[in-house]
C-alpha cells in the first residue's frame, strides 16, 4: 500500500481533511473524559460499606409528640432479638443513611484537627449488628459501655476504628489502647476493623470511621432500629420485625423501613442517573462522528468516480479501490487520534480545575484510540465498497 | 427581493442530495437538542424566583465569629446565618421598609378527621412583615401583626393545600389546628407559595423540591420550644435550655425589602454600624466592615445552588455542539465545492460574490431551520429523561417560550455559522473558470 498517493490526494482537501480531524479529536476527548467519568461511577456504586450489606434492615420508628408509648429502647431491642430469623439488632443507624463527619483530635485542647471521621454511634451490640471484620484488639465488652444517660457528658469512650482511620491517626503506630477526641469526648481505641464507609464519595476518607457504642436501656427514644438477619432472609425478617416493633411502640410512627440494598440503591440513584445521560450523550455523538465520517467519504468517492474508473481501467483491482480508502480514512483518524490525546489531557486539566475531577489514565486514551479507529473502518466501508464497485468503463466516458 | 429565489433554489439543492441533508439536519438537530436541554435545565435553576419583587429584597449579613474561629469539616459558613440576638435587633431598628426574620420547621399535624393518621408538615416560623415582602397571596383572613409577634400568639397561617386537606372545602380561618402538641388557630389561608429555588431557606432545605405549607409566629415558636430545621453553628458554650436565644449560635434567616438604591445603601451602612457598636461592646471581634447585604439574586449566586453534575453535563452538551458543528462544516464544505461548476455559471452570468455568498448561506439556514425543529423534539425528549431523574430539581426541567424561541435562533445561527467558511470558500470561484474543464 502506498501512502504518498493518499497524502497527495488529501493535500487538495485541506479544510474538510482539517475539519474531519479535528471533529475526530474533539470526539474523542470527550469520549475520554466522558468513560472515565462514568467508569468512576460505576466503581463507587459497587465500593462495598464494610458492613455485611446482604442481612441488614433499618427501621426508622419517630414518637410522636402528645402519645404515649410504652416500650423503651432495650424492650425494643430485646424484643428485635426474639424475631425469628434475627442474628443480632441494635440502636442506631446503618452506613449510607444520615451519615455526618466530625472532626477527630490528637491533642485534648482539640486545636489541630487530624482527620474528618463518621461517628457510629448506638445501643449495644451495634458492631455486631453491622457484621464489621475485626483486624486487631477485641469487640467492645459489654461492662466496658457508658451509659446512655451519661451520654454527652461521659470523659472517655472505648472504641472501635478502621484500619484506615488507624494509619490516618498513629501512622506507623500500633493504634490499640492509643487515644484521640472527638467533639465531645476522649475515645480509646479498643480494636481495628478493615472497612466501615459511612459514604462513599471516592475519596479516602470515607473509610474514616470510629464505632461508638452505649448501653442503653429504660429510655424512650426514637430513630433507628437496626437488624441483621440470618443470610438470604433479610426481607421476611425485616417484615416481621418491623410489624412487631411497632405493636410494642403504639405511640411510634415507622417512617422507613429499608434493607441496605435499598439504602445504597437511593444512594447512588441520582449518580447513575447521571452517568446514564453522559452514556447516551457519548453513544450519539459517536453515531454523528460516524456520520460525518460516511458523508465526507461518500462525496469524495462521488468526486473521484472518473479517477477511480481511470486507476480500474490501468489495472488496480477492487481490493486496491477499497484498501485505498480504507487506508485514506485510517490516516485521518489516526491525526485525529494523536491530536485528540492532546484535546483529551487539556478538558481533563479543565475537568480537574472545575469539578475535582481525578487525573484521566492514558489506558482510556489507547481504548478511546481503538474505538474511533473501528468507528472510523465502520463508517467508511460502505462508501469504500460502492467506490471499489466503479467500473472500469467510467474513465472513457466524460461527466 | 432575491431572498425567496434563493430560498427556492437551497430547497431544490436539498432536495438533490437527500441523505446528506438528512445527516446535516440530524447533527445539527441532536447537538441543539442534547445543549438546549442542558441549558433549560441551568436557565431554569437559575431563575429569579420573584420576578418584579427581586430587586427590592436583601438579606443582611454580620460576622460574629470570634477571630480565630476557623471553619471545621465541609458544613456551611456559620455567619450565613443571624444568631437570635441579632435577629431581634435588626428587627426592632425598623430600619428598612418591611423586615422579616425566619427558620424553617417540621410539625406533626393532628387532623380532626378520624380518618387521616398524623402526619408531618413542613412549614416556617416567622414574623409578621413576612407575607407583605414576599408578596404572598392570601385567600382567606389576613396574616398575624406585629402585636402578635410581640405576645406570641398561638396563630397559623396555612397553605391552600394544607387547608384543603384538613378541612376540605370549609373555610378553614377561625378553626383550630393541632401541630405539635400546641393548638394554633387559623387566621388566614394563603395560596400555596413555593418560589423556586426557596431563596429564603438555609442551606439544608432541598430548595427546588420543598415548600411551606404552614406559617406561624417565630416567637410562639421560641415559647413553646417547637423544633427548627436547619443548621445551627454554634461556636460558643452553649447549654441546651438556651441555645436558641445564645449569642453565640447562628440558625436565623433574616429577609429586609428596601425600595430604592438609597435605601439599600443606608441599610449597609446601618449593618456596619451596629457591627461597629456590637464590636465596641466586646461582642463582635472582626472588621465591622465585614457586614453584608445580599440582594436576592446576588444571594443566591453566592450560595451556588447549580449542583456541579449538572453544570458538567452543560459543558459536555457544548462540546458535542461544537462536535456537530464542526461536522456539518465538513459537509457543507464539500456539497458547496462540489457545486463548484454551477456556481461559475451563474458567476459568468453577472452574479455577484456576495450573491453567491448569500445564496449559500440561505441554504446553511435552511438546514438551520430543520435542525432546530428537530432540535426541539430531541430537547424534549432530554427534558422528559431530566424529569425523571431522582434529583430535587427534576421536575422543574420544562421549557417556556423564551427557551423554546431561543432554541430555533440558536440552530439557525449555528448552522449560518458552520455555513461562513465553506461560503466563502465556494464563492472564490472564478466566473466560468470551471465551465472550460469540461
Amino acid at each position: 500500500m502506498q501512502i504518498r498517493p493518499i497524502l497527495a490526494a488529501l493535500r487538495s482537501h485541506k479544510t474538510a481533511v482539517t475539519l474531519l480531524v479535528l471533529e475526530i479529536a474533539l470526539t474523542m476527548a470527550i469520549l475520554g473524559n466522558l468513560v472515565f467519568i462514568v467508569y468512576g461511577t460505576l466503581q463507587r456504586s459497587r465500593t462495598p460499606t464494610g458492613v455485611a450489606e446482604g442481612q441488614i434492615g433499618l427501621i426508622q420508628s419517630i414518637g410522636v409528640i402528645g402519645e404515649d408509648n410504652p416500650g423503651t429502647v432495650g424492650d425494643n431491642i430485646a424484643l428485635l432479638q426474639r424475631v425469628p430469623g434475627v442474628v443480632a439488632a441494635t440502636f442506631g443507624g446503618p452506613p449510607l443513611w444520615y451519615d455526618s463527619a466530625s472532626n477527630a483530635f490528637l491533642d485534648p485542647d482539640r486545636q489541630h484537627r487530624v482527620a474528618r471521621m463518621y461517628e457510629f454511634t448506638g445501643g449495644q451490640g451495634l458492631s455486631r449488628t453491622l457484621g464489621l471484620h475485626l483486624v486487631e484488639g477485641h469487640d467492645l465488652q459489654p461492662e466496658d459501655l457508658p451509659d446512655a444517660s451519661q451520654w454527652g457528658s461521659v470523659k472517655e469512650v472505648p472504641a472501635l476504628i478502621t484500619r484506615a482511620l488507624a494509619a490516618k491517626l498513629f501512622p506507623g503506630g500500633r493504634a490499640l489502647g492509643q487515644r484521640f477526641y472527638d467533639g465531645t469526648s476522649a475515645v480509646r481505641v479498643q480494636g481495628v476493623v478493615d472497612h466501615l464507609r459511612a459514604e462513599i464519595t471516592g475519596r479516602p476518607d470515607d473509610d474514616y470511621s470510629v464505632v461508638i457504642e452505649y448501653r442503653v436501656g429504660a429510655q424512650d427514644m426514637g430513630g433507628g432500629f437496626m437488624i441483621r438477619s440470618e443470610p438470604g432472609r433479610l426481607e421476611p425478617t425485616l417484615l416481621a420485625a418491623a410489624a412487631a416493633l411497632q405493636k410494642a411502640n403504639p405511640g411510634h410512627v415507622q417512617n422507613k423501613v429499608y434493607t441496605m440494598a435499598e439504602l445504597r440503591e437511593r444512594y447512588f440513584r441520582s449518580d447513575l442517573a447521571t452517568g446514564r445521560m453522559l452514556v447516551a450523550i457519548l453513544l450519539i455523538l459517536l453515531v454523528v462522528t460516524a456520520l460525518g465520517v460516511s458523508g465526507l467519504a461518500s462525496f469524495w468517492v462521488q468526486q473521484r468516480r472518473r479517477q477511480i474508473g481511470m486507476r480500474r481501467a490501468l489495472g488496480a483491482t477492487r481490493g486496491d479501490i477499497l484498501r485505498y480508502f480504507q487506508a485514506e480514512n485510517f490516516l485521518i483518524v489516526t491525526a485525529g487520534v494523536v491530536l485528540g490525546a492532546v484535546f483529551a489531557f487539556a478538558l481533563n486539566l479543565f475537568l480537574m480545575h472545575r469539578f475535582e475531577l481525578a487525573r484521566l489514565p492514558t489506558g482510556y486514551l489507547a481504548v478511546g484510540a481503538l474505538v474511533l479507529w473501528a468507528l472510523g473502518q465502520l463508517a467508511v466501508l460502505g462508501p469504500a465498497l460502492r467506490a471499489a464497485a466503479v467500473p472500469p468503463v467510467v474513465a472513457t466516458r466524460s461527466v | 427581493m432575491m431572498l425567496g429565489y434563493y430560498l427556492d433554489l437551497a430547497l431544490r439543492s436539498l432536495r438533490r442530495t437527500p441523505i446528506l441533508t438528512g445527516l446535516m439536519v440530524l447533527a445539527i438537530g441532536l447537538g441543539i437538542g442534547a445543549s438546549m436541554t442542558m441549558v433549560t435545565v441551568l436557565h431554569v435553576m437559575t431563575d429569579d424566583p420573584l420576578p418584579g419583587r427581586s430587586a427590592h429584597l436583601y438579606t443582611p449579613h454580620l460576622d460574629p465569629l470570634p477571630l480565630d474561629y476557623r471553619q471545621g469539616g465541609d458544613g456551611p459558613d456559620p455567619s450565613d446565618n443571624l444568631t437570635w440576638p441579632d435577629a431581634q435587633a435588626l428587627l426592632k431598628a425598623h430600619r428598612a421598609a418591611r423586615q422579616a426574620a425566619m427558620a424553617g420547621g417540621s410539625l406533626l399535624v393532628h387532623p380532626e378527621r378520624v380518618d387521616l393518621r398524623p402526619f408531618y408538615a413542613d412549614g416556617r416560623y416567622t414574623t409578621a412583615d413576612f407575607f407583605a415582602m414576599f408578596g404572598v397571596t392570601l385567600k382567606r383572613g389576613g396574616g398575624w401583626n406585629e402585636a402578635d409577634d410581640a405576645t406570641g400568639a398561638h396563630v397559623v397561617v396555612l397553605g391552600e393545600t394544607l387547608a384543603q386537606k384538613l378541612y376540605g372545602s370549609a373555610d378553614a380561618v377561625g378553626k383550630t389546628v393541632r401541630l405539635g402538641d400546641k393548638d394554633f388557630r387559623v387566621v388566614g389561608v394563603v395560596a400555596d407559595w413555593a418560589p423556586l429555588p426557596m431563596f429564603y431557606a438555609d442551606a439544608s432545605a432541598k430548595r427546588y423540591s420543598d415548600a411551606d405549607q404552614f406559617f406561624l409566629p417565630l416567637s410562639a415558636a421560641m415559647e413553646l420550644k417547637l423544633d427548627v430545621n436547619g443548621n445551627f453553628s454554634s461556636w460558643g458554650d452553649d447549654h441546651a435550655e438556651t441555645r436558641m436565644t445564645s449569642p453565640t449560635m447562628s440558625w436565623l434567616q433574616f429577609w429586609v425589602q428596601l425600595d430604592t438604591p438609597s435605601q439599600a445603601r443606608a441599610y449597609r451602612q446601618y449593618l456596619v454600624d451596629y457591627s461597629a457598636g456590637q464590636k465596641a461592646l466586646g461582642r463582635f471581634q472582626r472588621p465591622p466592615g465585614d457586614a453584608k447585604l445580599y440582594g436576592l439574586m446576588d444571594w443566591l449566586a453566592h450560595e451556588n445552588l447549580v449542583p456541579d453534575d449538572v453544570r458538567l453535563q452543560l459543558w459536555l452538551a457544548l462540546g458535542f455542539l461544537l462536535v456537530c458543528m464542526l461536522n456539518i462544516v465538513a459537509l457543507l464544505l464539500a456539497k458547496f465545492l462540489r457545486r463548484s461548476g454551477e456556481l461559475s455559471v451563474r458567476r459568468a452570468l453577472g452574479a455577484r460574490r456576495l450573491d453567491i455568498f448569500v445564496q449559500l448561506g440561505s441554504e446553511s439556514a435552511l438546514i438551520g431551520v430543520a435542525g432546530g425543529v428537530l432540535g426541539l423534539a430531541i430537547a424534549q425528549i432530554g427534558l422528559w429523561s431530566v424529569r425523571h431523574r431522582p434529583d430535587d430539581y427534576a421536575r422543574l426541567a420544562q421549557m417556556d417560550v423564551s427557551m423554546l424561541l431561543g432554541t430555533l435562533a440558536l440552530a439557525v445561527l449555528a448552522s449560518v455559522l458552520a455555513g461562513v467558511l465553506p461560503a466563502w470558500r465556494a464563492c472564490q470561484v472564478a466566473p466560468a473558470l470551471q465551465l472550460k474543464a469540461q
